[in-house]
């Protein structure tokens, strides 16, 4: 935004075309604040004007061309110089020649794609901007604007509950379900928890939902987990037998869509992670990623519309728990396994694939009276240190 | 005004079963200050029952009577009256005015009351009163067919006696007032006086005014009234 | 455990419930006041939050259940300003979008659910057509907390919250507004939820701690019971369908829970809130629960008060069993079933059922006596399957099976009743001595207050064994001696009851004095003193009633002779018990009696039975007082009779002169022969044709002899006396026209006792004696100055 002329300046504005009807949306600056800009779609034209005031009236600017670019571009903070455009368009506004009054340019960059989601996280910057260059001799009038990019996503075709079967042997043995494996950023997460056994005193147990950004590659990856939302959803200690419910209502977190690896240089990946809590602090805990998007701003529309109309139930757009959510037992085993890199005090909850094949049939019998191999639970790190989230 | 209730020969459990359960109803604990009892009680518990409707009991012995604590004759003084307690199974012939009258005269009292016949009486004799309350059970007696259970209740006023005769005729108990055999005129200088009045305090009197026969509602005009 | 900062003085577990009481309610305070502010400025936003740090204070795990209490009263009071506010705001139009959902970010559970509950109870009440679905959800998201304590209180919560809103139509005219079956699932489902916290607590903490956790348990089970009074409150449940509905889903939890104290208190719960006649359509499956509770279970109580509520229903106006419905076949069977089926429970409870079971058929089917004895017979049957032999006094067994049979002779009043229980005297020979008498005292009593009879030989034969443990010794009993007063009570009882052996039918009347005998002779020596008398007066009552009975009788005489015969035996054995003063009175009265009664051979009769007094009085009293007494008697009592032949009377006559004579003492001897002198004047005999003998010359031997026997006495004061005693005799015969008795004896008499009662010392005895001769003087005096009435002469009396 700072630009300087030599003398003879000029100041530069940038202004969109119709944006008294443009949405805006926030998004965290290089210094951390939000701030405020104009919001813009994959495909959307960007159109407007650039009008460019000369400082002293009279006076007279010479350049060597006037251009303005559309730009989208990935900066790491660790590798500050090098910044990669995935996208950059140029319209030329004036050949070399002199200004010598203000004048307007319209400008338009026709359909423009945008392919990904600006994103500002801890290492890596995903941005859009417009950028006027009044080209000079020493040094050119720069002037940017900054655009917000959301990319819409329709309904996945593709949306499996995750059910899950996990377990430390002869100690705690649950099973959990979410009712989607991809939930847009109003979404609710609608679930529940199964306990087959429970042989700790668990003190509650809630969910997080953590943000893991990737960046680098190789050697030179960098993650940095940041947990968004913390969310008690028990408390007491269940028995075997219980079925606690889980709704999270996401509309109030700070999220943005998942993003798989952005132009081979990061990758933002969301996870719930189920954590219980048992009375000596100890935690046990397992992670499931999900995958966020962001719907379509017309299907949103009506679901907000409902409730003011006042006729609807004030949970439309918030699922119930469904009093009968189907059971875990045709669950299919769960795909992935997350290798873990669990902080010191903590353990995951394994996955316990073998038991829900080999003996789902057994399941409403005592899953307590398993005979299970000994020595499990003693291998199982023992953590004191961690206090409770506040 | 003191209430005394005088009853006697009860003969439980030999001759009867139990005291008439009329007559129980009508002794409310607490209201007769005195109880002379001409004897024949034989059991303790009868003796007990009647230490239930007051503290001061008298009691004379019956021949069946078994305890020996009993005397043969007592006196007790209520008011300005000396009352003379006898059986009467050793006074012979058995109920004769004038054998009693000897009882009466050694004891030197102004009412004598005595038991044993099972048959209620009560009159002057020689200016002294005569009383037996008769057999409470209406205890079989082999001189005596057909005995109606009574007892009697003296109100005593320092120097007035009135006394009522309880029957237990058929289911109905019948109070009759005692009437005197001589005019008040004619006993100018006796203690005794037989007033015309009723006990106003005694507890039976209201449940049974309306069996009183006409003849004694007539004659006790005045009593009915205060009933 | 409790964090207690070290440098703090120790505080006992009461006051440190108290502080952290106060602190938490003190947070409650400020939050509560911030948050009104809030809402009065129209911050919701931010009342919320206030709300929400309020409700915080209830995330505690330090507060015993009580303090908890509080806190939750405390807390869930300030919330009902919020939902004010906010049904406020709704009604004015104002409504919060999202607000359900926005409650919902709240990070804690606890505060999110409360916050939840709240904000749903003000979407119901301004918006019917969700309340079916908010309902379901509310009460689902509760599964949240498992923490027994915070989560009983927060369903709790949303019960209280519910309370006036639950639907409660058959039929919704919307279908989100639900129906009664949407709140009948909803209760249950948070009942079940309840029930479930509620036992865990059990589990929890140390096992050293279980009385006191069993003591919270306690308090809090209001908390549970109160879904069931929800339900009954609905007032669409009807019969059918709590039969169908609701029933089946509570038994379900409470046998499955498998908790005793949740079982006990539930049980008696549903007895309590659900209306009697739909218990009554619910029986088997209610009972058939009983016997699938847990061992600890007091499934007695249960029934217990399940059957004393039908049996009190039954019995109201509005109630009535329904003809169709068997209820003491089904209890029956079902008591029956669950006894099978426990083996665990005791014998004391087996019994207690059954006496349940009377209640109940002697309620609801006062004329079945066969019921009653249905109930005895299966207690006869238990017992006999248990190899039971006796039943300890005092044992529980014994208690309860004294109530089981009591309760019947309490109810019928008439032990004649009693005697129709067929099984009623087989159960009596579980009991052991003690308890056989004490039950055999109640029917006793029992007879004596109802003034019931037993007018057959064949029902007094029948109940003389029943109570056969008061008539004589038995096999087991102790041979410690019995508190004499007791047995002279107890005794006493039966002596009345005899009098209760009673037929209108004379001759039926002989049988039973005959079969009682039977069973009294057997009592020993120290029984018969009190059971024969009885007896012997009831025979003689007898002989009376025949003798009235002489023209209807042919064989009245005879009978009367035996009826005689069965006294003198019965007396004899009296004798033979070593007994001696009465025999004698029961001799002197028969022989009054047979005196009266004129059959033949009465005379003969009658002089056995006074010479039989007689031996008596010379063989076994000894006793100087008592043979005064007893002389006393015969000589009053052969005054009376006149049924003698002169033969007879003339002995008799003498007999009495002489023994008064022979008595030890001298003033007993004056006092005797004196007595003795009406036998010369007013006795009576065949010879004078029942006229008194008026043998003045005798009467006057006697007294004569008594003043020669005065003075012999060496006591002045009893001498004295004796004197004015004679005096009165001879006053008393000398009025009546003895004209044996002069006038100058009198004086002679009158005389010497003027002259020696100066001579007395001064005394309250001497006092008595100057009363009774003044007395006897003023009597004479009053004689003399009525002339008119006198046919006696007293001219030269000198006083």
């Amino acid at each position: 935004m700072s630009f300087f002329g030599f003398g003879q300046g000029a100041e530069v504005e940038i202004v969109l075309d119709n944006v008294d009807n443009r949405r805006t949306a926030d998004v965290k600056g290089e210094d951390g604040k939000k701030e405020k800009h104009y919001l813009f779609y994959d495909g959307e034209s960007v159109a407007g004007k650039v009008n460019i005031a000369l400082k002293k009236a009279g006076g007279r600017l010479e350049h060597q061309g006037i251009k303005i670019e559309f730009i989208g571009q990935i900066e790491l903070y660790y590798d500050r110089g090098n910044h990669h455009e995935f996208t950059s368009l140029l319209k030329e506004l004036a050949p070399q020649g002199e200004l010598s009054h203000s004048i307007t340019f319209p400008f338009e960059f026709l359909n423009v794609e945008k392919p990904y989601e600006s994103y500002s996280g801890s290492n890596v910057r995903l941005r859009y901007f417009l950028r006027v260059t009044i080209v000079r001799w020493l040094s050119d009038v720069v002037k940017e604007l900054e655009l917000v990019v959301h990319t819409l996503s329709s309904y996945p075709e593709l949306n499996n509950s995750i059910k899950m079967e996990v377990g430390i042997e002869d100690c705690l043995h649950i099973e959990f379900e979410y009712n989607k494996s991809r939930y847009h950023l109003k979404d609710v997460i609608v679930g529940k928890i199964y306990f087959l056994l429970v042989r700790i005193k668990i003190k509650h147990m809630e969910i997080a939902i953590i943000k893991r950004e990737t960046t680098g590659s190789g050697p030179n990856t960098f993650t940095e987990n940041e947990t968004i939302a913390k969310y008690e959803i028990m408390d007491g200690a269940p028995v075997r037998g219980e079925s606690i419910p889980i709704r999270v209502f996401l509309a109030g977190y700070d999220l943005a869509p998942s993003m798989k690896d952005i132009n081979k240089k990061f990758s933002v990946r969301y996870y719930l992670n189920l954590v219980l809590m048992d009375e000596e602090d100890r935690r046990y805990f397992k992670q499931q990623e999900i995958t966020l998007w962001r719907k379509g701003e017309t299907s949103r529309r009506t679901l907000q519309q409902q409730p003011a109309s006042g006729t609807t139930s004030p949970m439309a757009g918030a699922p119930l728990a469904n009093p009968t959510l189907p059971t875990f037992r045709s669950a299919p085993p769960p795909v992935e396994r997350e290798a873990q890199d669990a902080p010191e005090h903590e353990q995951e909850i394994d996955d316990d694939d073998d038991r829900v094949r080999g003996q789902s049939a057994a399941r409403a019998s005592a899953p307590d009276a398993t005979p299970s191999p000994p020595g499990r639970r003693a291998d199982a790190p023992r953590r004191t240190a961690l206090s409770p989230p506040p | 005004m003191v209430l005394v209730l005088v009853l006697g020969d009860l003969h439980i459990p030999h001759r009867c079963s139990s005291f008439p359960a009329k007559f129980r109803k009508l002794l409310v604990p607490g209201r007769i200050q005195h109880i002379l009892c001409t004897g024949n009680l034989c059991t303790k518990e009868s003796f007990d029952y009647l230490k239930t409707l007051a503290s001061d009991v008298h009691i004379v012995r019956g021949d069946f009577d078994e305890n020996l604590v009993y005397p043969e004759q007592k006196v007790v003084t209520v008011g300005q009256f000396r009352i003379g307690l006898c059986h009467g199974h050793q006074v012979v012939p058995w109920g004769d005015p004038e054998a009693l009258a000897l009882v009466q005269r050694q004891l030197d009292v102004d009412i004598l009351i005595s038991g044993h016949t099972h048959k209620f009486e009560a009159y002057e004799h020689g200016n002294k009163f005569y009383i037996n309350p008769g057999s409470a059970t209406g205890a079989y007696h082999p001189l005596e067919n057909n005995v109606i259970p009574s007892f009697m209740l003296m109100d005593i006023k320092s120097s007035t006696v009135m006394t009522y005769v309880y029957q237990l005729q058929g289911e109905e108990v019948k109070v009759e007032p005692i009437v005197p055999h001589l005019s008040e005129a004619q006993l100018p200088d006796l203690r005794i006086r037989f007033a015309h009045n009723r006990p106003a305090a005694f507890p039976g009197l209201r449940s049974v005014k309306n069996k009183l026969d006409t003849a004694v509602r007539n004659h006790f005009s005045l009593i009915i009234k205060f009933l | 455990m409790v964090n207690s900062n070290p440098t703090s003085p120790q505080l006992s577990p009461v006051d440190e419930q108290e502080k952290l009481l106060d602190t938490a309610l003190g947070v409650v305070k400020v939050q509560a006041l911030e948050m009104k502010r809030c809402l009065d400025r129209s911050k919701l936003m931010d009342g919320l939050k206030h709300a929400s740090t309020m409700l915080g204070e209830l995330r505690t795990s330090l507060l015993s259940p009580k303090s908890y209490y509080e806190l939750y009263m405390a807390t869930t009071d300030e919330l009902r300003y919020l939902e004010q506010y906010l049904l406020d705001e709704f009604q004015r139009g104002r409504k919060v979008t999202d607000l359900y959902e926005l409650v919902q970010y709240a990070g804690n559970i606890v505060p999110r659910l409360y916050l939840l509950i709240t904000v749903g109870l003000v979407y119901i009440k301004t918006n019917d057509s969700i309340k079916k679905n908010l309902l379901k959800d509310m009460v689902e998201m509760c599964r949240g907390v498992q923490h027994p304590l915070r989560g009983l209180f927060l369903r709790n919560y949303l019960l209280q919250c519910t309370r006036n809103i639950l639907p409660d139509t058959v039929e919704a005219e919307d279908e989100n507004e639900g129906t009664v079956k949407d709140s009948i699932e909803f209760v249950q489902s948070n009942f079940a939820e309840m029930n479930k916290l509620w036992v865990r607590m059990q589990h929890q903490g140390h096992s050293r701690e279980k009385e006191k956790r069993e003591r919270e348990r306690e308090e809090l089970r209001l908390l549970v019971g109160t879904n069931l009074v929800r339900l009954s409150q609905l007032e669409s449940i009807n019969v059918e369908r709590y039969k169908r509905l609701v029933l089946p889903g509570i038994l379900e939890q409470v046998v499955s829970c498998r908790d005793a104290i949740a079982q006990e208190y539930l049980m008696e719960c549903i007895i309590q809130v659900f209306p009697d006649d739909f218990h009554l359509q619910t029986l088997h499956s209610f009972l058939k629960a009983c016997a699938e509770l847990q061992p600890g279970v007091n499934v007695k109580n249960i029934i217990i008060a399940l059957i004393d509520r039908l049996a009190l229903y039954s019995q109201r106006a509005d109630g009535g069993i329904p003809a169709e419905i068997r209820l003491f076949d089904v209890f029956s069977e079902q008591i029956a079933q669950v006894i099978e089926a426990r083996q665990d429970i005791p014998t004391e409870d087996i019994v207690a059922l059954q006496v349940s079971l009377i209640n109940l058929s002697l309620k609801c089917y006062p004329d079945r006596v066969d019921y009653v004895d249905k109930v005895l017979e299966t207690t006869v049957d238990i017992f006999k399957k248990m190899e039971l032999q006796r039943v300890q006094y005092n044992s529980a067994v014994s208690r309860e099976l004294s109530k089981l049979m009591k309760i019947p002779i309490d109810n019928y009043n008439n032990i004649m009743t009693v005697l129709q229980l067929d099984h009623f005297a087989p159960l009596i020979e579980y009991f052991d001595f003690y308890g056989r008498k004490d039950l055999s005292a109640y029917l006793v009593t029992n007879a004596l207050e109802n003034e019931t009879l037993i007018p057959t030989q064949e029902q007094t034969d029948t109940l003389l064994t029943m109570i056969d443990s008061m008539i004589q010794d038995q096999s087991d009993q102790p041979a410690s001696e019995e508190d004499p007063d007791d047995f002279a009570e107890e005794q006493g009882l039966l002596g009345r009851f005899i009098h209760h052996l009673k037929s209108n039918v004379p001759d039926q009347q002989y049988l039973i004095l005959t079969a009682a005998r039977n069973h009294f002779s057997l009592g020993g020596a120290k029984r018969i003193k009190y059971t024969l008398p009885p007896l012997v007066f009831q025979a003689y009552q007898l002989a009376y009633q025949y003798n009235t009975l002489r023209e209807e009788d042919p064989k009245w005489d005879k009978k009367c002779q035996k009826i005689f015969q069965f006294c003198h035996q019965t007396i004899n054995a009296l004798t033979k018990a070593e007994l001696a003063e009465l025999p004698l009175r029961l001799f002197l009265q028969g022989a009054v009696a047979a005196g009266c009664i004129e059959f033949e051979n009465h005379e003969t009769v009658a002089y056995e039975f006074m010479s039989q007094a007689f031996s008596l009085y010379e063989d076994e009293i000894s006793d100087s007082k008592a043979q005064l007494c007893a002389i006393t008697l015969i000589i009053a009592t052969i005054e009376q009779m006149s049924c003698f032949e002169e033969e007879n009377h003339a002995p008799l006559r003498t007999q009495c002169a002489l023994a008064a004579s022979k008595l030890l003492k001298k003033p007993d001897q004056c006092r005797g022969v004196s007595v003795c002198s009406h036998l010369f004047w007013s006795g009576k005999s065949r010879a004078s044709n029942g006229e008194p003998l008026r043998d003045g010359k005798k009467v006057v031997e006697c007294l004569n002899k008594g003043s020669r026997i005065t003075n012999q006495c060496m006591e002045l004061s009893v001498k004295v006396q004796l004197f004015v005693e004679l005096l009165n005799y001879y006053v008393y015969f000398f009025e009546k026209g003895n004209e044996q008795v002069s006038v100058q004896t009198l004086n002679q008499l009158v005389a010497k006792i003027k002259e020696e009662l100066p001579n007395l010392e001064a005394s309250e005895e001497t006092e008595q004696i100057n009363k009774h001769f003044t007395n006897t003087l003023a009597h004479l005096r009053a004689r003399m100055s009525a002339p008119d009435v006198n046919t006696v002469n007293f001219e030269g009396l000198v006083i």
